[in-house]
């Protein structure tokens, strides 16, 4: 994407009023994206140690929109939240997120701004309790907000009723499904902008995947939580997304909005085995 | 009465040992670091006790805040410096830099105080409650019971804080725990401070006990390493259980009959080759923490 031009540009350019007024236009629709785009990726690039696994990725994801990132085991999409996250450093690239430079900053930094990440196999702490898992997920809220973590903790038993009930219950004695559950509700407690979710459905009953998704979806719609959706069920995935990108050995190939990628071909016989 | 005082000798020593391993279980625990230069740790205790009572005539109980001050200060810096660059790297490297942190620690020790046996002895030295032929001194006592209320005390900091939970969260998945705001970095630091705090009230302890010289701090990170195994990693009630189960070498086996004094290594190290067949997390270490 290119920088917007300046504003003054159109006033000097007075003889060609025509051009000078498409490119205020042109002007004003890039400010209006670098405004409504909540994050932003640019030509990314990253991998692990020797092994390069991204290539030239470049994705946005709107404010309040739902966006779902599918592909194929090994795709790559798993390396790109690590990425974006700052699990991994990013090799070349861009990341911004809320009008701020992420790219080379730390995970621990980039939760602080608003973008939470569910990763990949839950990656709870076992050992320690459901509650205790969610009030680490409200860490970066500093002591004396107690009363906000407490609001922000009821909120999120409310939306994942289970999780109360298991509260004092280790996170490692819970089913994959409550597992799913109190990670999500971690990613939820430092109270962002932006949530990236690693392969929600993996391993679990396709009732408790509706379950989830309904709790996502209210978050989403009455919150104007914005979701980034890694999705290896393509067909869930694409069916609740505003937009969708498809991801092959490292390459953004597809993009569009959910339902019309359910009808692309490509993705009918590669993904939904039509 | 001699039944009891054995029992009585037994559940002091084993206290004194949990001080011993408490602090080389956390880092274990929380940095996947077996540290070598935990004995050293306890060396410098010893002798900062020692020299803080020679010097300043500060009894060592009651200069044990300063003793792990000073020692959390020295662990903060030396995480800070050397071990933060190996704390990724494979195995051997943590032993070749603590073993080598050991040597040259223990080497500084020498150094500044020579090789000469050293000993506290205090107004109470030698005395104690007596109970009939019961015989129970104080200063042990008073260690037994320091050392039980460090085991407490850390644990209740590691369950109950908001900084303990962080802890034990990067102890059980760093990534996760990054994800969550959690700087790992201070995490460590904080871990091994405290690791090396815990070592330096158990040589502060142990050079009112007993006579001590610098080539001592191997026999102490063997010990340790003996008594977290036994005891498991993940709680420091673990440290206590295993520094009990440790104890019972030295002070209840040697009596029973036909075995005797002098194989006090053996006994321990068959003891923990048995806990390692019949539960190999350890007594107390948990099934979640891995």
């Amino acid at each position: 994407m290119q920088p917007p031009e300046p504003r003054s540009r159109p006033g000097t350019a007075s003889t060609h009023m025509d051009s000078a007024s498409r490119q205020l236009t042109a002007a004003l629709n890039s400010d209006q994206k670098h405004e409504t785009a909540l994050l932003e990726v640019e030509h990314l690039e990253s991998g692990y140690d020797e092994t390069r696994v991204l290539w030239d990725i470049s994705l946005e994801v709107h404010r309040g929109e739902l966006v779902a990132l599918v592909g194929a085991n090994g795709a790559g999409k798993s390396t790109l939240l690590a990425t974006l996250s700052g699990l991994l450093p990013a090799w070349i690239g861009h990341v911004r997120f809320a009008g701020y430079d992420i790219t080379h900053r730390r995970a621990e930094e980039i939760v602080r701004l608003g973008l939470s990440h569910v990763p990949q196999g839950r990656r709870l702490f076992s050992a320690l309790t459901v509650e205790e898992n969610l009030l680490l997920g409200a860490y970066t809220r500093r002591a004396g907000s107690q009363q906000a973590i407490k609001q922000e903790l009821e909120e999120v038993y409310t939306l994942l009723p289970k999780l109360r009930e298991r509260r004092r219950q280790l996170a490692g004695s819970l089913s994959g499904g409550e597992q799913q559950m109190c990670a999500i509700g971690r990613g939820l407690m430092s109270h962002p902008e932006l949530l990236l979710i690693d392969e929600l459905s993996l391993g679990l009953a396709p009732q408790v995947v509706d379950d989830l998704l309904s709790a996502l979806d209210a978050i989403h719609r009455e919150k104007g939580l914005s979701l980034l959706l890694v999705e290896q069920d393509v067909q869930i995935a694409l069916e609740r997304a505003d937009r969708a990108y498809v991801i092959e050995n490292g390459h953004i190939v597809l993009e569009g909005t959910g339902s019309a990628l359910l009808q692309n071909e490509r993705v009918r016989t590669a993904y939904l085995g039509a | 009465m001699l039944i009891v005082q054995v029992i009585v000798n037994w559940l002091l020593l084993g206290s004194l040992y949990a001080a011993v391993a408490l602090g080389f279980s956390l880092v274990w625990g929380i940095m996947n670091i077996v540290n070598l230069a935990h004995g050293a740790f306890i060396l410098v205790g010893a002798y900062a006790a020692y020299w803080a009572f020679t010097q300043l005539h500060i009894d060592p109980f009651l200069g044990l805040p300063l003793t792990m001050l000073l020692l959390f200060c020295l662990g903060w810096i030396v995480q800070y410096v050397a071990i933060n660059r190996v704390i990724r790297a494979p195995f051997l490297m943590t032993f070749l830099l603590t073993f080598g942190l050991d040597l040259l620690i223990a080497d500084v020790v020498q150094l500044l105080f020579t090789s000469d046996r050293r000993s506290i002895n205090t107004a109470y030295s030698g005395f104690g409650l007596t109970l009939g032929t019961l015989h129970i001194p104080f200063d042990r006592l008073l260690a037994a019971l320091i050392a039980v209320l460090l085991t407490a005390a850390l644990s209740l900091f590691l369950q109950r804080t908001r900084t303990g939970n962080a802890i034990l969260a990067t102890g059980m998945d760093r990534d996760a725990a990054r994800l969550m705001g959690i700087r790992i970095d201070r995490i460590y630091a904080l871990t091994f401070g405290l690791g090396a705090a815990l070592a330096g009230a158990a040589g502060a302890m142990l050079v009112e006990l007993y006579p001590f010289d610098p080539s001592q701090g191997g026999v102490f990170t063997l010990r340790a390493f003996v008594i977290v195994v036994l005891g498991g990693l993940g709680t420091p009630w673990g440290a206590l259980a295993g520094g009990l189960v440790f104890g019972l070498a030295e002070t209840v086996v040697p009596l029973l009959p036909g075995i005797g004094p002098g194989y006090d290594d053996a006994i321990a190290f068959a003891l923990m080759v048995l806990v390692l067949i019949i539960r190999p997390r350890g007594i107390l270490g948990k099934a979640f923490y891995a």
